[in-house]
């Protein structure tokens, strides 16, 4: 763990590294909404300069607190930046110091206070992490079984919200249909501590990710997979850096894992006459590199016209649901959400998928609140629906 | 103020100090108390207009204030082209975003579109991408410069050498002149392409041109866009000499190889510079490196490659494998990874015939050598007779005094320049001191009398690339200072141990 000095004088140093080229500005989303310059990635790392290089701690106002909090931790601005910069390592650092600062928006402190208290983001007691298994007739979902071969790590929203529970319910039929041992962790599943991570919070993600490693060591499984982009890139990406150990396990997003099963014929996808587009999770492609997966999961079900987004893969746009921004700014964040339904809209698809339940949930509302002649499903959901028609 | 603007704008005004200090920035870095000395940037409102209409009522509404008006794209200058010499008004154009459907040009049967000028060359190549077709040439900082921005600025870049200066592939203009006029203007035949003095009256095409908004307000472009080439082919050539690499890049201006889109070269110091950050680790160190990229039919590239292939083996080259230079062409946008090594960097671009640049290159390297600065260079044609090169540098703006004395060796890099046919590619407000360097006397005193027509309020921009605006930035005065503090500049260096050398 870095202390706060070397956490400030990494800060220091990476703004320094910035150009002010402006690179960053365009493809930014929430950018895009606001309009002025202190809310572009540029801007925001000016007055990181100014507060960390120059020391000018009296520029670390309020103002410059809700421009850092106002992003979703897209990366999009460091998968363009001309000077290299990571520029999400930087957000996801400046958020820390404000935490430090005692400058964190309130919305996420009361965030986090929740998670340490249910051990996880909603309200509910954890003990009803497995309340969507109650809605499958021919489903049988064991919990911490033995011997079992692959663990589902079901998410927080897709275990709580009836919005996304559709994702938790495909996910296990689709397992259930292919003859694989799995199990879940039911109420031993913790969050994972992504929106800790999102807040600059890693000291409670520590508790998180120790209890979640250990459970599903215990298990004994080859396998974990996760059916939340946000949630594959904190096992991915954080645990190991945060734990400084291999897992022990081989951690797989959902789709890499149905999409093994469909090249091996473990599992045959049906027929269904839509058309298809697709929205790259940011956390899943762009933070994590899986792009071709989710693909070949939406053309390997027949009949389905698939057809891409202008903004795809690597430069995929934010749902706008990513980075606790909606905690700080829902307005903000569903602005965000409706440029990328209205996108979808004119590739002339009725559907829009992904692959992570927050963005779902973030684009249903958008389309909804548009009244779109669209629907947004997950790509398991719409695997799972090709199946049962 | 900030009512009278609503009233036009709606909520799209802020006078909020902490939104309109960034409006105060650009690119590079100049000390505080000189930009104070000289300038008083933080606008007093930045607005962000929709619409021609709306700029049209934010000119006349200054005019009758005499506020100053600023126009700003993307802010990616260095010279304070887009930052406010006096405190006004800043007309931010990022909300002025989009294209039209594609246009046929009568006769010549070429595709156009109209493009709103706060869109970015990057998001307007990759929106026509999606219909087969893309800009004929941008500048290399595409993801972040505006189409206003590019047209308003010497409009050299990627493509410059088969499309000519971006000023060529506009065949009209939308735009507000500045006593609040909406205008549009088309490209006046061939005999009328030069306005001949302030007596033609009100705005013409030209005005536009490369004026840094001064003379009026760019709302809207019809430019000549060009189908998606059939074939790219990115060749990287490295050579062991600035002279070898000079005859080639001179060798392949002259050539007339129809598919020939860009050349970028990068000296040994540039690419010592991207390895130290982890980059470019396949081009060999010490070598100088041609990037040459071909775009067109398919029989077309074949050819010029197997030509450039025979060519860079007589000039005792070598082509790295392919890859190499597709690698290179699509981190074509990615010129300041080396601040991960030399953060802080200062720069001086010029403009320079193609048949001296290894002689300057020379000239560079022994005046690197002997004010011990480290020289990282890249240059790109811009047409077969003319390159535009970039010195960068190390400083510090940590250091104000160690930055100030780096500050003179930009005048001693366009002094070099000057004896090699180079120019300042850019003026902005400091480069005034060098307007003598740019212009002939004849062309200074018609560019004034034609502002003094325009805008004799001088709302536009002022203090931008007329007349010095400041005894200091007078040529002489700041000639005489430069030389001064470039004398000085060793021992500075020598005192802070900041001159980092070969
Ligand atoms: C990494 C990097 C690479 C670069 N490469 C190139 C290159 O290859 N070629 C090149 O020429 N430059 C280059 N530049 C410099 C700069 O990016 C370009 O000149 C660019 O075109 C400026 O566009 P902008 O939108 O940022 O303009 P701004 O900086 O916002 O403005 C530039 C000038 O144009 C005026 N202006 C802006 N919009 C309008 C309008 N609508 N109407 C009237 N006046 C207007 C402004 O007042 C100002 O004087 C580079 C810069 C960087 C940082
Ligand atoms: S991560 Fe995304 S939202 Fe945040 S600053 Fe970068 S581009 Fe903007
Ligand atoms: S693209 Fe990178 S270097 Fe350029 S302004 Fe943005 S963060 Fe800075």
């Amino acid at each position: 763990m870095k202390t706060i000095e070397e956490l400030r004088e990494q800060i220091a140093k990476t703004s320094y590294i910035c150009g002010s080229c402006g690179s960053c500005r365009s493809v930014c989303p929430v950018y895009r909404e606001i309009g002025w310059e202190s809310a572009a990635p540029r801007g925001k790392i000016a007055l990181a300069k100014e507060v960390f290089l120059k020391k000018k701690e009296e520029k670390a106002t309020d103002q410059y607190a809700q421009r850092l909090q106002e992003c979703t931790l897209c990366g999009k601005c460091a998968e363009i930046c001309a000077a290299g910069i990571k520029t999400r390592e930087l957000w996801l650092n400046l958020r820390e110091d404000l935490r430090a600062r005692g400058m964190e928006h309130q919305n996420l402190t009361q965030m986090a206070r929740q998670i340490k208290t249910t051990h996880n983001i909603s309200t509910f007691s954890n003990e009803n992490r497995l309340d969507w298994v109650d809605d499958l007739d021919e489903v049988e979902v064991e919990v911490s079984k033995a011997g079992s071969e692959v663990a589902y790590f079901v998410g927080c929203v897709s275990s709580f919200y009836p919005m996304s529970v559709g994702i938790s319910q495909s996910i296990v039929s689709l397992l259930d249909r292919a003859n694989i041992n799995y199990t879940v962790l039911g109420s031993e599943e913790w969050c994972c501590g992504f929106p800790l991570i999102a807040s600059g919070n890693t000291q409670q993600v520590t508790e998180l990710a120790k209890h979640n490693v250990e459970k599903v060591r215990a298990l004994g499984v080859k396998t974990l997979i996760t059916g939340c982009a946000s949630c594959y890139h904190t096992w991915t990406h954080e645990y190991p850096t945060i734990l400084r150990e291999n897992l022990g396990f081989e951690v797989l997003h959902a789709t890499q894992y149905l999409a093994g099963l469909i090249r091996k014929r473990q599992l045959v996808p049906g027929n269904l006459d839509e058309t298809v587009t697709y929205h790259d999770p940011c956390d899943l492609g762009r933070n994590s590199g899986i792009y071709d997966e989710p693909r070949e999961l939406l053309q390997a079900m027949e009949g389905v016209n698939f057809v891409e987004m202008p903004h795809r893969r690597e430069m995929a746009d934010c749902c706008g649901g990513g980075g606790n921004l909606a905690a700080v700014d829902k307005d903000l964040s569903q602005a965000i959400a409706v440029k990328r339904v209205r996108e979808a809209v004119t590739t002339g698809a009725t559907i829009l998928t992904s692959a992570c339940q927050q963005c779902v949930q973030t684009l249903q509302m958008a389309a909804r609140q548009e009244k779109l002649p669209l629907e947004v499903l997950d790509v398991t959901e719409l695997l799972w629906r090709s199946l049962e028609e | 103020m900030e009512q009278a603007l609503q009233k036009i704008c709606g909520k799209r005004v802020t006078t909020d100090p902490f939104e309109c200090a960034p409006y105060a920035k650009d690119v590079a870095y100049i000390p505080g108390f000189f930009v104070h000395l000289l300038t008083n940037p933080v606008p007093k409102a930045v607005v962000q207009p929709i619409s021609v209409e709306e700029i049209s009522s934010l000119i006349k509404w200054a005019k009758q204030g005499k506020i100053p008006v600023t126009v700003r794209g993307g802010g990616s200058t260095a010279y304070f082209n887009s930052v406010p010499m006096r405190s006004g008004l800043v007309i931010d154009t990022n909300r002025l975003q989009g294209f039209s459907k594609l246009e046929l040009s009568q006769g010549s049967n070429r595709k156009m579109v109209w493009v709103k000028a706060g869109m970015t060359w990057k998001d307007l190549d990759d929106g026509l991408r999606q219909q087969g077709c893309a800009v004929c040439s941008s500048p290399s900082s595409a993801p972040s410069a505006t189409i206003g921005g590019w047209v308003s600025m010497g409009g050299l870049g990627i493509g410059s050498v088969p499309y000519g200066p971006v000023h060529d592939q506009i065949m009209a203009i939308r735009g507000v002149t500045a006593t609040g006029e909406i205008v549009e203007l088309s490209r006046p035949g061939k005999d009328l392409t030069k306005i001949q003095g302030s007596e033609e009256l009100g705005l013409q095409f030209d005005d536009l041109m490369g004026t840094e908004g001064t003379r009026g307000i760019i709302t809207e472009i019809k430019l000549l866009v060009r189908d998606v080439p059939e074939k790219e082919e990115h060749l990287l050539a490295v050579f062991n000499s600035e002279t070898d690499t000079g005859s080639m890049m001179s060798w392949l201006g002259g050539e007339n190889l129809t598919s020939l889109y860009n050349v970028h070269f990068s000296s040994p110091e540039f690419i010592m510079t991207l390895q130290e950050a982890g980059y470019a680790h396949e081009i060999p160190l010490g070598k100088f490196s041609l990037e040459i990229d071909l775009e067109g039919k398919r029989d077309e590239v074949d050819v010029a490659v197997a030509h450039i292939r025979k060519h860079v083996k007589v000039l005792g080259g070598t082509l790295l494998p392919d890859g190499v230079g597709a690698e290179e062409w699509a981190d074509r946008f990615k010129s300041l990874r080396l601040e991960q090594t030399l953060p802080s960097l200062q720069a001086a671009e010029i403009t320079l015939p193609v048949s001296n640049f290894a002689a300057f290159y020379e000239g560079l390297s022994k005046l690197a050598q002997k004010t011990n600065t480290l020289c990282v260079t890249y240059a790109h044609l811009v047409s077969p007779e003319m390159a535009l090169v970039m010195v960068l540098y190390p400083s510090d703006e940590l250091n104000t005094i160690r930055y100030i004395a780096d500050l003179s060796f930009i005048s001693q890099i366009y002094k070099l320049g000057q004896s090699f046919g180079g120019k300042p590619y850019v003026i902005g407000l400091w480069n005034t001191p060098y307007l003598g360097k740019v212009y002939d006397r004849g062309e200074r005193e018609r560019r004034r009398q034609r502002k003094q027509a325009l805008d004799p309020q001088a709302l536009l921009n002022p203090g931008k690339g007329y007349n010095p605006p400041s005894i200091i930035l007078n040529s002489y005065v700041f000639g005489f200072g430069m030389i001064m503090i470039g004398l000085l500049r060793p021992l500075v260096l020598k005192i802070l141990k900041g001159g980092k050398g070969r």
